[in-house]
């Protein structure tokens, strides 16, 4: 079982802690440098936790959880109008990408009104892509109720619904966690109380995605999204050259890699494992509804028999 | 002036009222409409649904004219031009793009920075130019008004719409159904209230 943790230093020595990490069979996702400060986001072995955290210490560093590591997020408005952006919309997104998510928006094409919104059925496919759906609404009760009766139809992925007023869950339907006080906001999310509403969110869908980490977990996948993550870095040299932020974008039960699809699905499925399997044993790979990207999902354990 | 001496958002629902008037608020800091704005009042009711948006204004100076800034008169005698005197140069910029539009650039020459002059027909043209107009700034605010009325602050759905605008008021009835002629009418109540309000201050 790995642990989602993100690790915030300085960069003297911290080549140290990434050694540590890669020796106990651990991974890291995600570095950022800025000037004299390192945030790391990576994945630990339960089990050997405690001797991170002796060498954080060490380091004088600061060991956190971050449940929103490796994983990708849908933020959905209902359109990208003044309405929603860049306040709110671009707030939550930024927001959740600070924890360690990897945010995407969505703007619907026909999302407003409580009576006449609606969802394609190519947005719906590509929300179902991700690991998680935090739908943006606003300020009327009543709308927020009537529109979460239809909006979400065809949604697989656990959806997080902010609104205004306080409601209780059972209130939203087809909801999996509501939280409120947000509303349409039309300035920079800053002051304390607001940011501990943000903080509030972060929270209710570090809960969620835990519980789908149990529910994973129960059936677990094959191969695990860091390892497809560090074999395609290790066999494909192409990936270096995408200028896409994140190329490799870890979600929970897979990845989305950002290579054209045509071109790179034969070499995908191909990766080797030293193991003896290849990618097509253990995953499938699939074109993303995201441009021309390839989405590899691995297959479950109940599948194939083996986990490696 | 004090600005915004009415101010009331009303709905049955007090917390989405809470949040459309913090909402308006940043719309009109946002734009810089907090002066233009002399009473306001909203009505929404989202189980309806209708949206009524009425509020007074007060804008600013009227259009600047060349006139206004400048002598406009005949130029050297037997030529066909036209010779503007500037009294204020603030201006300078619109008016030569607005003449270079009308006359072409070739027809505009400024000797001094005080002094432009008209290639044109005198007699025809004088009287034309002294009424050109360089500056509409409440045009301006009216557009700024529109944008924060009709793409900010009104609920995207409400996409049936109806709305007058004057010079003294503004006023927008919007829903997601057909309007009713009883919003309609309650609109106007709103508009007529505030009018009273104006009066008494």
């Amino acid at each position: 079982m790995l642990e989602p943790v993100m690790y915030e230093g300085g960069v003297y020595k911290h080549n140290q802690i990434i050694e540590l990490v890669e020796d106990l069979g651990g991974y890291i996702i995600q570095k950022n440098v800025m000037q004299t400060d390192v945030v790391l986001l990576m994945l630990v072995p339960l089990n050997d936790m405690d001797i991170v955290e002796e060498k954080a210490r060490e380091l004088l560093g600061k060991l956190t959880r971050a449940p929103l590591t490796g994983t990708e997020i849908a933020t959905v408005a209902p359109t990208l109008a003044y309405h929603h952006l860049p306040h709110l919309d671009c707030d939550v997104a930024e927001f959740l990408r600070k924890k360690g998510a990897k945010t995407n928006m969505v703007g619907l094409a026909r999302g407003v009104g409580k009576r006449i919104c609606q969802l394609s059925a190519y947005e719906r496919d590509l929300i179902n892509e991700h690991d998680l759906a935090v739908f943006i609404l606003g300020n009327y009760e009543h709308c927020i109720i009537e529109k979460s009766k239809r909006l979400y139809e065809g949604i697989e992925v656990p959806i997080v619904v902010t609104g205004a007023p306080e409601l209780k869950l059972e209130d939203v339907p087809n909801a999996t966690a509501y939280v409120g006080s947000f509303g349409r906001i039309l300035h920079h999310m800053r002051h304390s109380e607001e940011l501990r509403t943000l903080d509030k969110l972060a929270d209710v869908i570090g809960k969620v995605l835990d519980n789908v980490r149990q529910e994973i977990a129960k059936d677990p996948p094959s191969v695990a999204p860091p390892r497809i993550k560090k074999e395609i870095e290790e066999q494909i040299p192409e990936i270096i050259d995408s200028l896409h932020p994140l190329p490799i974008t870890l979600q929970m039960n897979g990845a989305r890699v950002k290579l054209p699809y045509e071109e790179y699905h034969e070499k995908l499925e191909n990766i080797q494992f030293v193991e003896g399997m290849s990618m097509k044993d253990v995953a499938q790979v699939l074109p993303s509804k995201m441009r021309n990207f390839v989405l590899i999902r691995a297959r479950p354990k109940s599948e194939t028999g083996f986990v490696i | 002036m004090e600005q915004l001496e009415t101010f009331m958002v009303e709905s049955p629902d007090a917390v989405g009222a809470k949040t459309t008037k913090t909402l308006i608020q940043d719309v009109l800091a946002d734009l810089s409409l907090n002066r233009v704005i002399g009473r306001l009042r909203v009505f929404v009711d989202p189980v309806e649904p209708v949206f009524i948006f009425a509020a007074l204004l007060r804008l600013g100076t009227p259009a600047i004219r060349l006139k206004d800034f400048a002598k406009v008169d005949m130029g050297a005698l037997g030529k066909d031009e036209v010779k503007i005197e500037l009294l204020r140069e603030a201006f300078t910029i619109k008016l030569l793009n607005k003449l270079w539009e009308k006359y072409g650039k070739e027809n505009i020459v400024q000797p001094d920075k005080k002094i432009i002059v008209v290639k044109t027909d005198p007699i025809k043209e004088l009287d034309v130019l002294r009424e050109i107009v360089i500056e509409e700034p409440q045009q301006e605010v009216l557009d700024r008004l529109i944008d924060a009325i009709a793409l900010r602050i009104i609920p995207e759905g409400f996409r049936v719409r109806k709305h007058e605008l004057s010079s003294s008021h503004v006023l927008f009835v919007a829903s997601e159904d057909t309007l009713k002629p009883e919003w309609l009418e309650k609109a106007k109540d709103i508009i007529e209230s505030l009018r009273r309000s104006e009066d008494n201050a």
